[in-house]
């Protein structure tokens, strides 16, 4: 199946907490984006960016991260020891512990959801339409369409590589 | 471009209870509250006293910040594909008051006949009045209510508001008072529409509930931000604004917010020339009663107990009316909440 690419552009988002709030409430109380206010007050969600070269996948020592038919980053909880791994290596400390089910646990792009043939929860509520899912052609195209029409003078429209690249770190790791 | 996916816990309609739910408001909170209980299966309609629903983020909030469209094709996929009814032009009212924006409703109707036609009401009627301030020469002509400006900017590019109501920015002086989420969006569409915009604050950009990250943008934009100054009167011409008697301030020891209260400095009086002038120092709740019916607090805001539900059974609240002025993530994250219990309740299980 072609990688779908889950995109938060912020130079769109507005930081409302939408997606944080929708996110929370499908996953009972455990927000998987999550909003980090900056000193000056600039409100920034921050998820797993389901990276191309994933650092997680590499360090994780059980296999329990697998990359999806989608293309989500996912973990398989069950063989999950709880090592904290993946969160050492995340550049940006997205995967965290959950007492809950006592395994790490993350942003897996709404897989339940993805399933049903529905789409990431934050994205369809998102009321900026700053977080975009697809193929990545389709998310390059809103992405820039938006911008083109809304985006101040001095900001331009983002290459592929660029786009790419602001979505996935490529982190190596080893 | 596709719409706000107000319905997202759902594909399509389940089967139907036969429950009947009337929402009154249809802003971010109303609108996240009727997606979640069409999923359920309920059978909703949205009073709302606007021409076209989606509230505060439709009418007021600029453009570039949140697209018409994606609010529209979201209110529409949940009369198409969900069955849900609005009512337009329809202002909900038990008893009488004059909010922003009721020059667009056609029809009244009583918050009682709501509750006797349906097995439950939500109220998501959000902040719909302007703080005043109370100062002397507050009333002059070329004061504007931040609402009223952006509605009348809004208004006009969606087709409800005359040219001739949307005031002629260019190259005049407009001076706005406050400095939060409201203040920046009227400077935002002042300086858009070519006017030489001056926000004035009584405390400095740190406590700015804004926040530097905007103000910063509005300054390179030509904004100017004049820190630590208070309004004492307002100077008139032949009925008309002419300038703004400032005091300077300084800080003091933190309030109950946690920020330095600002202390007016004797004395420090000083004018400074404007042609128009906003007051955006704040917003109040706007329940559909007033002071009787269902219980509201000190501040406007409607009572809820920790079901979401009001003084009177069967009908909930959920939104800036509940809170007071908060965000669209805290509105939806209320609505949602709240239609759990509607949900719940309407099963019995509350
Ligand atoms: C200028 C401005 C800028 C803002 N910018 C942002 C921002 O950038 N980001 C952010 O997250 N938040 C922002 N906010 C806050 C945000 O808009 C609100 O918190 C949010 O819209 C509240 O949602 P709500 O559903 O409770 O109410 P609303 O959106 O206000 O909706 C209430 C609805 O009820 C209707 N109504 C009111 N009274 C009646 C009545 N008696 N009968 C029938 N209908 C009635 C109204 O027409 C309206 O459609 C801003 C607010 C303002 C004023
Ligand atoms: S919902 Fe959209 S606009 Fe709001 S904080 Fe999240 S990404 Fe930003
Ligand atoms: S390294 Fe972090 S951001 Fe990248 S895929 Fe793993 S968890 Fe997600």
């Amino acid at each position: 199946m072609e990688r779908k690419y889950l995109y938060v552009d912020y130079l769109t988002c507005i930081g409302c907490e939408t997606c944080q709030t929708v996110c929370d409430f499908i996953h009972n109380g455990n927000p998987y984006i999550r909003i980090y206010v900056t000193e000056n007050k600039q409100y920034v969600p921050i998820n797993c960016k389901h990276c191309d070269d994933a650092p997680c996948i590499k360090v994780c020592p059980t296999h329990a991260i697998y990359r999806d038919e989608d293309g989500a980053v996912r973990i398989a909880e069950n063989k999950c020891i709880g090592c904290l791994a993946c969160l050492q290596v995340c550049p940006y400390g997205v995967p965290f512990y959950s007492l809950k089910v006592k395994a790490i646990t993350k942003c897996d792009m709404c897989a339940e959801r993805r399933e049903e043939g529905l789409e990431p929860a934050c994205a369809e509520m998102c009321p900026a339409e700053a977080i975009q899912y697809g193929p990545l052609e389709m998310v390059l195209e809103l992405v820039n369409e938006r911008r083109a029409k809304n985006i101040p003078e001095h900001q331009r429209e983002l290459t592929e590589e660029e786009l790419r690249k602001s979505i996935s770190s490529g982190y190596k790791v080893f | 471009m596709k719409g706000m996916k107000f319905s997202f816990l759902c594909k399509k309609k389940p089967q139907p209870t036969g429950k009947r739910i009337a929402i009154v408001g249809a802003g971010p909170a109303g609108l996240t509250a009727a997606g979640y209980l069409v999923c359920k299966g309920h059978d909703v309609d949205i009073y709302d006293k606007m021409p076209e629903p989606g509230g505060l983020m439709l009418f007021v909030i600029p453009e570039f910040r949140i697209p018409v469209e994606r609010i529209r094709f979201g209110a529409k996929e949940l009369e198409e594909e969900f069955e849900v009814t609005y009512y337009p032009r329809t202002k909900v009212m038990e008893g009488e008051r004059e909010d922003e924006g009721d020059e667009f409703y056609e029809r009244k109707i009583r918050l009682s006949e709501l509750k006797e036609k349906y097995d439950a009401v939500l109220i998501a009627t959000g902040i719909w009045n302007v703080r005043k301030i109370g100062i002397p020469g507050d009333d002059l002509e070329g004061i504007l209510s931040p609402l009223e400006l952006l509605f009348w900017i809004k208004g006009h590019k969606l087709g409800y508001v005359p040219e001739e109501k949307v005031p002629d920015l260019a190259g005049k002086k407009v001076g706005i008072i406050g400095a939060g989420l409201t203040a920046v969006d009227v400077a935002f569409e002042c300086n858009r529409l070519g006017a030489d915009v001056e926000i004035f604050y009584r405390r400095t950009i740190r406590e700015a509930p804004a926040g530097a990250y905007e103000i910063n943008i509005l300054r390179n934009r030509g904004v100017k931000w004049f820190e630590l100054v208070t309004p004492k009167s307002v100077i008139g011409e032949n009925g008309r604004v002419k300038a703004i008697e400032l005091l300077r301030t300084r800080l003091g020891e933190p309030d109950a917010t946690g920020r330095r209260r600002p202390i007016p400095i004797p004395g420090s009086e000083f004018q400074v020339p404007v042609d128009y002038l906003v007051f955006a120092i704040g917003m109040v709740s706007t329940p559909p009663v007033n002071g009787t019916y269902l219980a509201t607090d000190r501040r406007g805001r409607l009572v809820v107990d920790e079901r979401h539900m009001t003084s009177v059974e069967g009908i909930f609240a959920a939104g800036d009316v509940a809170n007071g002025p908060t965000k669209v993530g805290r509105a939806i994250k209320d609505g949602l909440y709240t239609a759990v219990s509607i949900d719940k309740w309407l099963r019995g299980e509350l």
